[in-house]
């Protein structure tokens, strides 16, 4: 990777700051790991391509929208649009890709959309000063019903061999989440992306010291945008059609997915591999309970109580110092 | 007149907010090779001269000038590139990024688009050096004490390589080793022909490091001249407008032999095994360098935070309080030093401020008597001189009546045991010399006060005893014949034995 310029031993500042920030997610590494393992026993199918394949498809989505939450979070933000913006993303992707504008157009499109709907939310938040939680819930009203506009009900079409190449028995899924995390990687190295984290933790001394923070904070709406509408096309590309509705799920498993993952609601607290290990850990918690033949009531109790205790544990560590 | 060109300057600038003129023609010029002093009040608009300087807020009349050429419209951005640097006071680190990027913050140097963490290293590790930051660049700011998060504020002004840096009262926050080393880099600094505007309330270091001084009274300058040929307490003369008489209050010694408080190996946060016996009738100082587990001591004490021990006495009860509400009962009070954020709500009226301790007391469903509650609220303003409509927002007064507010809101409950952390800490003369009067009175009256203080002259003057904390112990208790600076930096350093039987 080329994230560090260059090899000057004297300057090894960029992995032990790295390293720093692992300390905060060790523990969730362990329990990801602990887990992955249950799962690997109950499904030893996960060791094969298809069954792999078949598992990074179902994480994947819920990878793009954790980071799609954590970055806003990390700014102080909080979107509750995600869910909306990923079924628009799903009903853009189903009626473009068949038509005229072929998969590329449609891509486009998809893509276009969520960094524009990203930065309007993210221009209103920022410049007007609203906050971020009232802002989305409006939004996520009228991209919903945008959603429905195009798509009234569950239609349009996939082009197969998309549905095939992102869904079918190919690692392909997988592979997009490495490159997404190299080019989150990338942009947290540039000034912008990190500033991401001074802006949340504490916009007024970030302001003052010459941080781009508004900048800063609408790019990371635009980005979380992008990501959401992203997801929708994943999604849509697995059930090969469009449904409006599709995405609704998704808004607070982001938020359950960011929380796991160690990020704070205060801004600047967190980390971007917390939340991918966050949205992995709750991929896992539902497949494995499901193998364990929970049924949906309890699977929903048990993975509220798993959350909750996530966000407690380093609490009473905290305390108990 | 000198015939240099000063670096950076205003010139008769005017600032009202809300209609309240803060500043009034003020002028003021920083010329390169000088540290300026800016003395002041609390409210004398010290912080706003600087925010006009720094382009943070525009003049309403007036200008800046930079290398004698009038700026029209000064923004942060134009301030800093014409290198400008600011220390605020209130500190504007990010807790989760590591030291080197705090440092570089606004100012990363770039490779491909990407930062350049080598030179950013190499950068950041020369102005540690300056500053005597000795941590790994790596380790995130949020794991540092507070002195050394004012020192990493510092090294990121240092890292623009300013000509012109401004700091807010750099050294509340600093230990004797950390003021020094600041100390000897200002004059270093100065010896370079940078301009500096050192504001501070510690009048000694002003003495020691500045060649010249402006003071601001009510917004409008009463004084612009060197500093040679003044002494402190002309300068307190130029601040408050009037003879300072004696900062301190006579002391005059009402000791009694009844204890308030005796706790016997008392440990809580960073401090271990203490055994303390508090007098009533006295002020008893705590000192010590910056965050040896001086807070923790007092917060233990009211039940604040966890806290154990063999054996303890509390007004006549045996045992801690263990609650702040069974503090509260037992007649102990806590004054906290972040009056922004423990001791006051700041968005609500002053009225509510002074009513809260008096709220967790009141049977919880009684209605309350606003006839009542505004009689108190107006006597205990009376009492402790602080003017105007109780109803507006305690954010609107400055930060020696904020003070004030949240001394006032325990007096109704005529507490037996005033806990105070660091109480005069970024506050005006004038007010300091109202709290010490009080201090004195109340311990008059047969109560004890414990005083934590990092205002050293402040112990040595006020208190009857003082306990110097060092590393989470009593490190020595020098009773009121042996207090001098001398001995208590001394203690607190740890240098040579001092103890003194108690």
């Amino acid at each position: 990777m080329s994230i560090v310029p260059s090899a000057k031993p004297a300057g090894a500042l960029y992995w032990p700051v790295q390293a720093h920030r692992n300390i905060g997610v060790r523990a969730l590494f362990l329990v990801v790991l602990a887990f992955l393992v249950a799962y690997g026993v109950l499904f030893p199918g996960l060791f094969t391509a298809s069954g792999f394949a078949k598992f990074t498809q179902s994480w994947f989505p819920l990878a793009l929208v954790a980071m799609a939450q954590a970055i806003l979070m990390l700014t102080g933000g909080i979107s509750l649009a995600i869910g909306a913006t990923v079924s628009l993303g799903a009903v853009i992707a189903a009626t473009t890709m068949a038509g005229p504008l072929g998969v590329a157009g449609g891509t486009a499109a998809v893509a276009l959309t969520g960094l524009g709907i990203g930065a309007a939310t993210g221009f209103i938040v920022v410049k007007l000063r609203l906050p971020a939680i009232v802002v989305t819930l409006a939004g996520s009203f009228i991209i919903g019903g945008a959603a429905l506009l195009i798509l009234p009900r569950p239609g349009g079409v996939i082009p197969a061999w998309l549905s095939d190449l992102l869904a079918g028995d190919t690692p392909a899924a997988f592979m997009l989440l490495v490159v997404i995390v190299v080019l989150w990687k990338l942009y947290l190295a540039t000034p912008l992306g990190l500033s991401l984290y001074a802006a949340g933790e504490n916009p007024v001394g970030a302001y003052r010291s010459g941080v781009p923070v508004d900048a800063a904070r609408v790019a990371a709406y635009a980005i979380s945008g992008l990501l959401s509408t992203g997801a929708g096309l994943f999604v849509a590309a697995q059930t090969g059609s469009g449904d409006p509705v599709i995405g609704t799920a998704f808004t607070l498993n982001s938020i359950a997915a960011a929380v796991l993952g160690g990020i704070g609601f205060l801004g600047g607290q967190g980390t971007m591999r917390g939340a991918l290990a966050g949205s992995l850990l709750l991929s896992l918690m539902i497949s494995v309970m499901f193998f364990l033949g929970f049924t949906p009531v309890a699977q929903y109790v048990a993975q509220g109580l798993i959350i909750i205790g996530a966000v407690a544990i380093p609490q009473i560590r905290k305390v108990q110092k | 007149m000198t015939t240099v060109a000063p670096l950076l300057a205003a010139r008769g600038v005017s600032k009202a907010f809300f209609g309240n003129p803060v500043l009034r023609g003020v002028s003021i010029a920083l010329q390169p090779g000088r540290v300026h002093a800016l003395l002041g009040e609390n409210g004398a608009g010290k912080s706003t001269l600087i925010n006009l300087l720094s382009g943070a807020l525009r003049p309403d009349g007036g200008e800046i000038e930079v290398d004698g050429r009038a700026v029209p419209r000064m923004t942060p951005v134009l301030a800093r590139q014409a290198g400008i640097a600011v220390v605020q006071q209130e500190l504007s680190l990010t807790a989760s990024l590591s030291i080197a990027e705090n440092i570089g913050l606004g100012a990363y140097p770039k490779r491909f688009g990407l930062i350049d963490y080598n030179e950013l290293a190499a950068r950041a590790k020369a102005a540690c050096e300056l500053v005597g930051l000795n941590e790994p660049l790596s380790t995130p700011v949020g794991h540092l004490a507070l002195g050394r998060r004012q020192m990493v504020e510092i090294a990121n002004a240092l890292y623009r390589k300013p000509r012109v840096l401004i700091l807010d009262e750099p050294t509340s926050s600093l230990s004797a080793t950390e003021t020094k080393i600041l100390m000897d880099l200002l004059e270093r600094l100065r010896g370079e022909g940078i301009a500096i505007l050192y504001i501070s309330h510690r009048l000694n270091e002003v003495m020691a490091l500045c060649q010249h001084v402006t003071v601001l009274k009510d917004g409008t300058c009463t004084a612009d001249r060197p500093l040679a040929g003044t002494d402190a307490a002309g300068l307190v003369r130029l601040m408050v407008g009037r003879d300072p008489g004696d900062l301190f209050p006579k002391w005059q010694p009402a000791v009694s032999t009844t204890t308030a408080i005796t706790v016997r190996k008392f440990s809580a946060g960073l401090m271990r095994d203490v055994d303390l016996d508090i007098r009533t009738g006295e002020v008893l100082g705590i000192g010590g360098l910056v965050g040896q587990g001086q807070e923790d001591l007092l917060l233990g004490l009211y039940g604040a935070i966890p806290a154990r021990t063999a054996s303890a006495t509390v007004n006549g009860v045996s045992g801690l309080p263990g609650g702040v509400p069974k503090a509260n009962a037992l007649g102990l009070a806590y004054v906290p030093a972040d009056r922004k954020r423990e001791g006051l709500h700041l968005i609500h009226p002053i009225l509510t401020n002074m009513m809260l301790p008096a709220f967790a007391r009141l049977p919880a469903l009684k209605l309350r008597s606003r006839k009542a509650e505004g009689e108190t609220g107006r006597s205990l303003a009376a009492q402790l001189a602080i003017k105007g409509d109780l109803q507006r927002p305690a954010q609107a007064l400055s930060g020696g009546n904020q003070q004030k507010v949240a001394l006032a809101k325990w007096m109704p409950h005529d507490p037996l045991v005033l806990l105070l952390n660091d109480p005069t800490r970024g506050v005006d003369v004038e007010t300091k010399r109202e709290v010490y009067l009080m201090l004195r009175a109340f311990a008059a009256a047969g109560k004890a006060v414990v005083l934590l203080s990092s205002d050293t002259p402040e112990l040595v003057h006020l208190c009857d005893r003082v306990a110097v904390v060092r590393e989470g112990r009593v490190a020595a208790m020098l009773e009121r014949a042996a207090l001098s600076e001398e001995t208590i930096v001394s203690a607190a350093m740890g240098a040579g034995k001092q103890k003194v039987a108690a």
